[in-house]
């Protein structure tokens, strides 16, 4: 919709890999002109959905509910794969698709909310690879460190209740800030002062998952000249991987 | 007095300057806020007593917009057109509100740079906004998809004591968050990355400071699209969002000093920004025109409707008629005049077929963007304006749309340099921490941070690199535009109000040389040149001279390198209560990149590797940080023998296309010291002794701004090849990258003069804004 970026190259990374991806417009799944259930992977682009005046990823989430939740639910309640970055893990959140640490919720059981320095912040950062349960990142070994860079404004990951924010945290983490030597660091490794340094996410059932950092822009090597490497690219073969083996 | 010249007459007044004195001519334009001289009034009285009638207050409206010196470059055509509009003619592809050179064999790119000057001073975080979103337009109407924005921006210095701020001055502080903060949101938005820029600080910027805007974009040759119209008949589309009074007499405010008032007279002068509407009105131009739907397209900036209407027509021979009541309006009760030159954001106009009409339409529908037929193409060379069933203005286009010209008066302006000033040597620790931390060197990485520079997934030397924690500043960006092809564009922009406040002309010629070096130090080859030349008020003798003083500097470079100004932007009047700018020919330089993999960066890298200075140092420390930070007045500034610079660039290019080079960094403002620690800092360590350079005292070694310089660590295998390729270029080896801090001796003793760890060398240079801004 109207402030989604990045879906030029994350159409380019899915295409890269041999798939055959799609730019999909709200309007257009709205409209009944295209349909959920046509595609294998719904991925939600970052950027700054209708402006993020309101909360990020409000308005996306909004417009999605009223129209095809049913849909959508069916979609992932089927093991459809959704991913979110950025704006489109905050659409998630929105959506109460994640963390969904008892099914598909009502209302939003978390959010991502303003980052600690009060500032937008466009910044590398390394996550650590926890893995925990999501199907969409098998190929990825765990406790593997990646440069995935991050830019958001609000990034900072909390929860509804510590004992919620506990649960997610030792079943549904994906992926973790860390700083070279792999351990949990304070700002700038953690950008947004996000609980327990949490990246990205995924729910129960691990097909659907979310995250800050940017993977399609850590997808080859020349993104990141000099000292690191191209690790968003993994995340890509890691959904293509899994559909590829599902279908 | 004059009341009685205004006369009603339906939707419209008419001004009666037929019988009009001269003064009363004069309190028309004034009462107005038209702009207009007295020559320019008579000029307008006699081309409507010639057709008998009087001038409706919409075409004196439109007028004051087309003739306005932002407008129509009145003052420095005559000049720009001697000086730097016939250089390298060839390569020049078109010049329109954007310049378009060749990419590769099947793209072009395009590149626009302007200045938001005034509007920013008045009210910071839309003024920055709404620079970005016009010249993201400008780039969009050659049917280009914009792939980077650029950012110099000039304020006072952030420690300027409130006192001493004139009366309805901004505190610098305060202007520098807020136009960051408006650059930040609208980029951010609308999903094209900030790459590069600068931020310079200088009193002179106080009263008046300065936001240039560039962007540059890509498209396929065939893809291409002109400002003007192809023949009669083309529906004129106006699409986008809604027109409001926002940003009226944008142009005219532009085109005077600022004064006391400014704020409370000019606030409507500003426009309001809105990017979530621009983001899909990017799309969906781009796709119109993908689908071969559009025969023409401008983008509605300065002057609004009515320039944009007129000039489009003006340029491909014909004329137009526009219906006024069809403008889709956010305030329902707009006069014509209003809705006529309104600057509201975020707005196109395209010229189509008729039969595409409807296709064109429904791509808008689907992005959600509102386009309405407003108009139409017409054989006479005449803009017919109608409010409803009423002819509101109808003029001919050639009296319109060329303008004015004036070949104003100037003198050459003064020299400041003076001989240097005799002093003991400092300690040179202290000294390379101080000028580290001065204002104009530190890092700029708490603006840097809060743009998205990565956005579009294609920056491949971003405008910080080094270590995850530690980062130096880049030369210049890299961005990869096309999906197939490792072919870059590499951008920078430079100018160092500091060398031309005492030589506008070396200053000018130093901002070309710094540009072409900062590329070349990625590897790139200088391929155009954009101007935004920032200078005060012209009917000024001294201020007209030092722009063309500046125009010749320009000329005298860019003809020996052969490289092409294919754009810019001349912002006159910036003057206030607290006098002028110093002259800020801000020179944008785009360059091409044979493949971003071997682009080189800053960062030393391997131990041992040689390390050598590109480039012949001199006593050139007028303006420099050294001096600055010493409080020292008078010294040189550095001159630039364009011949070298071109030598000099094509080998530091081949040797870095032959992958001889490790790392490379010009040297610019803080010399060779600050070029030394910053290479340290993104990366490992380095151990040099300057005895190699000469016979110098150790501080000009190390401090001095000389131009056309490098520090280059080349890979050690390699070192033959790269002398080799360098021979005829001065060269200097003075030391190699060796373990984790910046260690420098000179003299026939190995005097240590700096032994420095690099978290020393990190905290002085990088905290500083930090603690300025928070």
């Amino acid at each position: 919709m109207e402030g989604t970026n990045c879906e030029y190259e994350t159409y380019l990374a899915f295409k890269e890999l041999g798939t055959k991806p799609e730019y999909v417009h709200l309007k257009e799944i709205e409209r009944g002109a295209k349909k959920v259930d046509d595609y294998q992977c719904i991925f939600l682009p970052g950027g700054f959905s209708a402006g993020d005046y309101v909360r990020a990823g409000a308005i996306f989430a909004a417009r999605l509910k009223a129209d095809v939740f049913n849909d959508l639910k069916r979609f992932v309640e089927d093991g459809g794969v959704m991913v979110g970055v950025c704006n489109g893990f905050q659409v998630l959140i929105e959506l109460g698709f994640l963390p969904a640490l008892n099914g598909i919720s009502d209302e939003p059981e978390a959010c991502l909310a303003t980052n600690d320095s009060n500032r937008f912040e466009c910044r590398q950062t390394l996550v650590r690879h926890e893995g925990r349960g999501c199907k969409l990142t098998s190929n990825i070994s765990e406790g593997k460190i990646g440069l995935i860079p991050s830019a958001h404004m609000e990034g900072k990951l909390v929860f509804k209740n510590d004992e919620y924010a506990q649960e997610v945290n030792e079943k549904q983490v994906v992926f973790r800030y860390v700083d070279r030597d792999g351990n949990l660091a304070g700002y700038p490794w953690n950008p947004n002062g996000s609980y327990a340094n949490i990246a990205g996410i995924c729910n129960n059932e691990g097909n659907v998952m979310g995250m800050m950092p940017h993977p399609e822009r850590a997808f080859h090597k020349w993104q990141n000249p000099g000292w690191e490497g191209n690790d968003g690219r993994d995340v890509f073969e890691g959904i293509v991987g899994y559909i590829e083996r599902k279908w | 007095m004059i009341d009685n010249l205004f006369i009603d007459d339906g939707y419209v007044k008419r001004i009666n300057i037929l019988e009009a004195s001269d003064e009363q001519l004069m309190e028309i334009s004034r009462k107005l806020s038209l702009g207009f001289n007295l020559q320019e009034m008579q000029k307008i009285k006699n081309y409507f007593k010639n057709r008998g009638r009087m001038p409706s207050d919409l075409e004196l409206e439109a007028l004051a917009q087309s003739w306005s010196e932002h407008c129509c470059y009145k003052s420095s055509k005559p000049y720009l057109r001697e000086y730097v509009y016939n250089i390298a003619l060839d390569r020049i592809v078109a010049r329109e509100d954007a310049g378009v050179l060749e990419f590769d064999d099947e793209h072009y790119y395009v590149v626009a740079l302007e200045s938001h000057n005034h509007p920013s001073a008045i009210e910071p975080y839309g003024g920055a906004a709404t620079g970005i979103g016009g010249i993201i337009r400008d780039v969009l109407c050659m049917g280009a998809q914009p792939v980077a924005l650029i950012d110099p921006l000039f304020f006072g210095r952030p420690d300027t004591k409130y006192e001493d701020l004139p009366k309805g001055v901004k505190h610098p502080r305060y202007l520098f968050k807020r136009v960051v903060e408006g650059i930040r949101d609208y980029g951010n938005r609308v999903g094209i990355p900030t790459v590069a820029g600068q931020v310079y600080f200088h009193d002179s910027y106080t009263g008046n400071c300065l936001v240039n805007v560039g962007c540059v974009g890509v498209v396929r040759k065939e893809k291409m699209i002109h400002s003007r119209v192809s023949e009669p008949g083309l529906i004129y589309v106006y699409a986008g969002g809604k027109t409001g009074r926002d940003g009226i007499h944008g142009v005219t405010f532009a085109s005077e000093e600022l004064h006391e008032e400014s704020e409370e007279k000019s606030i409507t002068a500003v426009q309001l920004g809105d990017p979530i509407t621009k983001e899909p009105l990017i799309h969906a131009c781009l796709e119109c025109n993908e689908l071969g739907l559009v025969e023409g397209m401008k983008d509605m900036g300065g002057g609004g409707l009515s320039c944009v209407c007129s000039e489009i027509a003006h340029a491909g021979g014909y004329g137009a008629e526009v219906y006024l009541d069809r403008v889709p309006l956010r305030e329902e009760d707009m006069r014509p005049w209003e809705i006529w030159v309104s600057e509201s954001q975020e707005r196109m106009l395209l010229a189509v077929k008729e039969e595409n009409l409807e296709k064109v339409l429904e791509v808008f529908d689907r992005w959600d963007v509102e386009a309405v037929p407003i108009g139409r193409v017409i054989k006479e060379r005449i803009i017919r304006v109608y409010y409803k069933d009423q002819i509101v203005g109808e003029m001919e286009l050639d009296f319109q749309v060329k303008g004015i010209e004036y070949r104003r008066e100037w003198k050459k302006p003064e020299i400041r340099e003076g001989g240097d000033p005799t002093f003991e040597m400092p300690d040179m620790e202290e000294a390379l921490l101080g000028v580290l931390s001065s204002y104009n060197v530190s890092s700029r990485d708490w603006v840097i941070t809060q743009y998205d520079h990565e956005v579009r997934g294609a920056t491949a030397i971003k405008p910080l690199h080094g270590r995850m924690d530690m980062k130096g500043p880049s030369d210049a960006a890299v961005i990869k535009p096309l999906e197939n092809s490792f072919r870059g564009l590499a951008i920078t922009s430079d100018i160092n109000p500091h060398y031309t406040s005492l030589h506008p002309y070396w200053g000018t010629a130093s901002a070309i040389d710094e540009a072409c070096r900062n590329l070349a130090a990625v590897g790139a080859r200088v391929d155009s040149f954009v101007d935004c030349l920032n200078y005060g008020n012209p009917e000024k003798p001294e201020r007209m001279g030092e722009f063309v003083e500046g125009a010749k500097a320009l000329r005298d470079m860019a003809s020996v390198l052969n490289v092409p100004f294919v754009s810019g932007n001349v912002s006159f009047y910036n003057e206030s209560m607290a006098g002028s700018i110093a002259p800020t020919p801000t020179i944008m330089a785009v360059g091409i990149i044979r493949d971003v993999r071997r682009a080189a960066t800053i960062d030393f890298k391997e131990e041992e590797n040689p390390i050598y200075v590109i480039g012949k140092t001199a006593r050139e420390m007028g303006g420099s940080e050294y001096y600055q930070y010493l409080g020292l007045k008078g010294g040189r500034v550095p001159r630039s023998d364009a011949e070298m610079l071109k030598k000099s660039i094509d080998k530091v290019v081949e040797a870095i296309e032959h992958g001889h080079i490790a790392a490379c960094h010009d040297i610019s403002n803080g010399g060779l010291a600050a070029a030394l620690a910053e290479m340290v800092i993104a990366g490992r360590g380095a151990e040099v002794c300057l005895y190699s350079m000469g016979d110098m005292r150790t501080d000009v070694k190390l401090f001095s701004e000389s131009n056309t310089r490098w520090v280059a660590e080349v890979k050690g295998e390699r070192e033959e090849d790269f002398r080799r390729i360098m021979k005829d270029v001065p060269l200097y080896k003075i030391g190699e990258v060796k373990g984790d801090g910046l260690v420098i001796y000179d003299g026939d003793e190995m005097k240590k003069y700096v032994d420095m760890d690099r978290e020393t060398l990190y905290r002085a240079w990088h905290d500083v804004l930090w603690k300025e801004m928070g």
